[in-house]
């Protein structure tokens, strides 16, 4: 296990220079100049040309990126065109938002989706699977956007029972974490229901049940148990979206993380925030694939990485 | 054991209710309410230190938290600020402004002449990577002075501790209006770095704290020389999403909300009383590149304008919020002329045009638009009316800075726009806008180029003469229109809703006309 950990915390490496490289290349061929973002609607080509040579963009492109890199080894993500703070800083600051967002939504998406999903397995046919399967369909078709102004209609505006928006206790973590947990519920709900029924018909819960087991702990421990990979597999995947930005979310409510940092800063090219983000953002995606991968092993002994 | 059934779900149910309303009541009690007052901004302003104020957020947080020599009021009017009064002589080249003696910074400093130069100074310098000098420009040596080919500017001159002396490197009677801009916002010697985070000024708020994307608070500065603010705090919101910032009024948390153009029927049914009219300071125009294929010809960009059913446009998918436009100087700025009539909707007489410019047939051109969703429909509407002509447009959407490399880069035929006033002058809506100096970048992205319109302008900001300026931007005005550079639309007019308890408050006229002094909550 600690020699599977070490390899994958070194491939970290080339994976981390591919998308550096990318970034570097997409922005650079990407129409738009960071400096026109930075003077404004009206500006002078004296203090275009100043501010150009200043940021040394007008130096070749390898001269560039070895710059850049130089940087970010040594752990310096650079300063904003724009707002002249460090970006690491900048993404520090933002990023504890972000986490509790998707935090508080996966928690919510694991409790809804997964109860609902075993209880639809358990009972198929019966009303609260197909009502779950509806809501599946809805939750996955429905825009977050959509949702969330729905959200704050309906409980900010016309109930007062919630804030509308922005971020000042838990209170106004709920509407942010159901508009943006919605589709995981529902991917979520169908996977563990798939899971458990094609578990439940297996031998080994026929004998568990033959043993006289209660039904509880043959639903929940034997069967539940075994159908838990593919539903870690959707856990992982999702919190990893959810912890680089959920840039619609985010908006709508007001959310201060990352997601809206790195909007801002594409539309106004600031090109070392948009891309000290990615690298940023892409670590993280990166680790929470590796956490899950080592969550395999724990869920199924027969997962083994040596 | 079975898993519990039936009554468990209503249960469930009951208890998740009450529970919300639990959480709900305990969100209502904890709503920030009381003397304060809330202002938002769509989006986090880029620093809070004027020499780094490019964008409108920023400009709107320096007139809140500094001082200017001179500064504009709610209805655009240019007052005195760290200045008393101020003159020019008469070659209009040399403007002496007069400071007053009892202004203060937040942290205690004494504001004289002296620090009034050394804010200029460090605003110039290269170090400070200000990337808004130009309306600094006009002072002699500035210009050289922020390319870091000389150590000082000549054009800055303080005789005593209470006098500043500008001189100019040729007349320009919008000077003043250029000091009450941002830039010049007068910041205390030698700030500290991080100061943009975490500003000390002099203005009528003090700066308590920035949580970015959140929220900045002020509180009122009883010290002011102006006269303290009424209210004792102002929370200004980050709130990006228009639809939000509606919420967050209807719900009591914002002190006033600007009604975006695609709700104004819903609000003008919803709430009447609360809502505010104003004509803004704007230009929304289509630019016609003047060096591009058929529109170098101006029976061509007079017939997209004759083609063009502006009228039913603005109020069919506007709401009327506008004041149609027969050039570029809005109501409300000297040299607008009411009596000039726009351009009709004359699809018989665009089409003579076209057939004498050698166009019978029409042709294809590309209008470049941003992704704002009020000008989506204005593209379309446009695009409707010109293929009538035979004109085919294709619209191209992409997101603002693209739009805005290839506008001023000159590759674009049309470019669906606008334009807000920086200061409430004439000026500001033809030298930039029209003068062949600035094609491109500098904001005459019709690329026009006409020498005897180049020349009135010139001499319409230099002459000290008012009625002078008067008679000469009615002329260029009249000579713009003539040319058509644009497909000219209209002047939006802004709507915004005022709390009813709010008290003191209207739609500043130029974006740092309001600085919250005399507003106030009246239970």
């Amino acid at each position: 296990m600690s020699r599977f950990l070490l390899t994958r915390l070194a491939l970290l490496v080339p994976t981390l220079l591919g998308v550096l490289i990318v970034t570097f290349l997409l922005l650079y061929v990407a129409p738009g100049d960071p400096v026109q973002a930075m003077v404004g609607e009206r500006a002078d080509p004296e203090t275009i040309a100043r501010l150009r040579a200043e940021l040394h963009l007008d130096d070749p492109l390898p001269t560039q990126f070895v710059r850049y890199v130089g940087g970010v080894v040594r752990g310096d993500l650079g300063t904003s065109y724009i707002t002249h703070r460090q970006i690491l800083d900048d993404l520090l600051h933002r990023f504890p938002a972000t986490l509790q967002l998707a935090g508080a939504a996966m928690l919510f998406a694991a409790l809804t989706g997964i109860s609902v999903g075993i209880y639809g397995s358990w009972r198929p046919g019966g009303f609260v699977d197909r009502a779950s399967a509806l809501g599946a369909y809805l939750g996955v078709s429905f825009p977050v956007y959509w949702v969330g102004l729905l959200l704050i209609l309906v409980f900010a505006v016309t109930f007062r029972w919630l804030p509308p928006s922005g971020a000042r206790g838990p209170l106004y973590l709920i509407l942010p974490a159901l508009a943006l947990g919605m589709r995981s519920v529902a991917f979520l709900s169908r996977m563990t229901r798939a899971a458990m029924q094609e578990v439940l018909q297996s031998d080994y819960v026929r004998t568990a049940r033959a043993k006289g087991l209660g039904e509880g702990r043959v639903v929940l421990r034997h069967a539940f148990r075994n159908a838990l990979l593919p539903v870690v597999t959707v856990l992982g995947l999702d919190f990893g979206s959810y912890l680089t930005g959920s840039i619609l979310t985010e908006t709508i409510f007001s959310w201060p993380g990352v997601g809206r940092y790195v909007l801002t800063a594409i539309e106004k090219r600031d090109l070392p925030a948009v891309q000290g983000s990615i690298l940023f953002l892409s670590l993280v995606f990166v680790l929470v694939n590796l956490v899950t991968d080592m969550v395999y092993a724990r869920v199924d002994p027969r997962v083994a990485y040596d | 054991m079975r898993l519990p059934t039936g009554p468990a779900i209503p249960l469930l149910r009951r208890s998740l209710l009450s529970g919300l309303l639990l959480l709900g009541a305990c969100a209502v009690g904890d709503a920030p309410r009381g003397a304060g007052l809330q202002y938002y901004e769509s989006a986090d302003p880029a620093s809070l230190d004027p020499a780094l104020s490019s964008d409108v957020q920023s400009g709107e947080m320096v007139a809140l938290l500094f001082d200017n020599l001179v500064r504009f009021d709610v209805d655009a009017k240019l007052e005195p600020g760290l200045a008393r009064r101020w003159e020019s002589d008469s070659s209009g080249t040399v403007y002496t402004f007069h400071l007053r003696t009892d202004a203060r910074f937040h942290d205690g400093r004494r504001i004289d002449a002296r620090a009034v130069r050394a804010s200029l100074l460090r605003a110039l310098d290269p170090a400070s990577k200000s990337g808004r000098q130009w309306p600094l420009f006009p002072i002699e040596g500035a210009r050289e002075y922020a390319s870091g080919k000389s150590a000082r500017v000549p054009g800055i001159h303080v005789p005593d501790d209470s006098t500043i002396v500008f001189t100019l490197t040729e007349p320009l009677n919008i000077f003043p209006k250029l000091l009450a801009m941002p830039v010049a916002a007068v910041v205390p010697g030698a700030p500290p770095p991080g100061f943009g985070q975490a500003p000390v000024g002099s203005g009528p708020w003090r700066f308590v704290s920035w949580s970015h994307d959140d929220a900045i608070v002020l509180a009122r500065n009883p010290a002011y020389w102006g006269g303290a603010p009424k209210a004792d705090s102002l929370v200004v919101r980050i709130i990006p999403e228009a639809l939000t910032q509606g919420a967050e009024y209807e719900t009591g948390n914002l002190s006033v909300v600007e009604i975006p153009f695609g709700e104004t029927q819903r609000w003008e049914m919803a709430r009447p009383q609360e809502l505010q009219h104003r004509p803004a300071l704007r230009d929304l125009f289509i630019a016609m590149n003047t060096t591009r294929g058929p529109l170098r010809d101006v029976r061509v960009r007079r017939a997209l304008n004759l083609g063009t059913d502006v009228a039913t446009l603005l109020r069919t998918q506007m709401a009327g919020r506008g004041v149609r436009a027969a050039g570029a100087i809005p109501p409300g700025i000297v040299g607008y002329d009411s009596t000039r009539a726009p351009y009709p909707w004359d699809t018989a007489g665009a089409r003579r045009l076209l057939r004498e410019a050698g166009y019978p047939n029409g042709f294809s051109v590309r209008l470049w638009r941003s992704q704002r969703a009020e000008l989506a429909r204005v593209a379309q509407s446009v695009q409707q009316d010109l293929g009538l002509l035979g004109i085919r447009v294709e619209i191209v959407e992409r997101d603002a800075p693209s739009v805005r490399a290839t506008v001023r880069n000159g590759e674009a035929d049309l470019y669906l726009g606008d334009w807000w006033a920086d200061y409430p002058d004439p000026e500001n809506f033809t030298y930039p806008l029209f003068h062949s100096s600035n094609k491109g970048t500098g904001g005459n992205y019709a690329f026009l180029s006409d020498s005897s319109l180049d020349a009135m302008i010139i001499r319409a900001r230099s002459t000290p003469d008012t009625l002078e300026k008067e008679r000469l931007s009615r002329a260029i005005d009249a000579r713009v229109f003539d040319l058509a550079p644009w497909i000219f639309l209209w002047f939006p007019i802004d709507i915004w809703a005022v709390q009813p308890d709010v008290k003191g408050w209207r739609i500043p006229a130029v974006f740092t006309g309001q600085r919250w002094i005399g507003v106030e909550r009246v239970r």
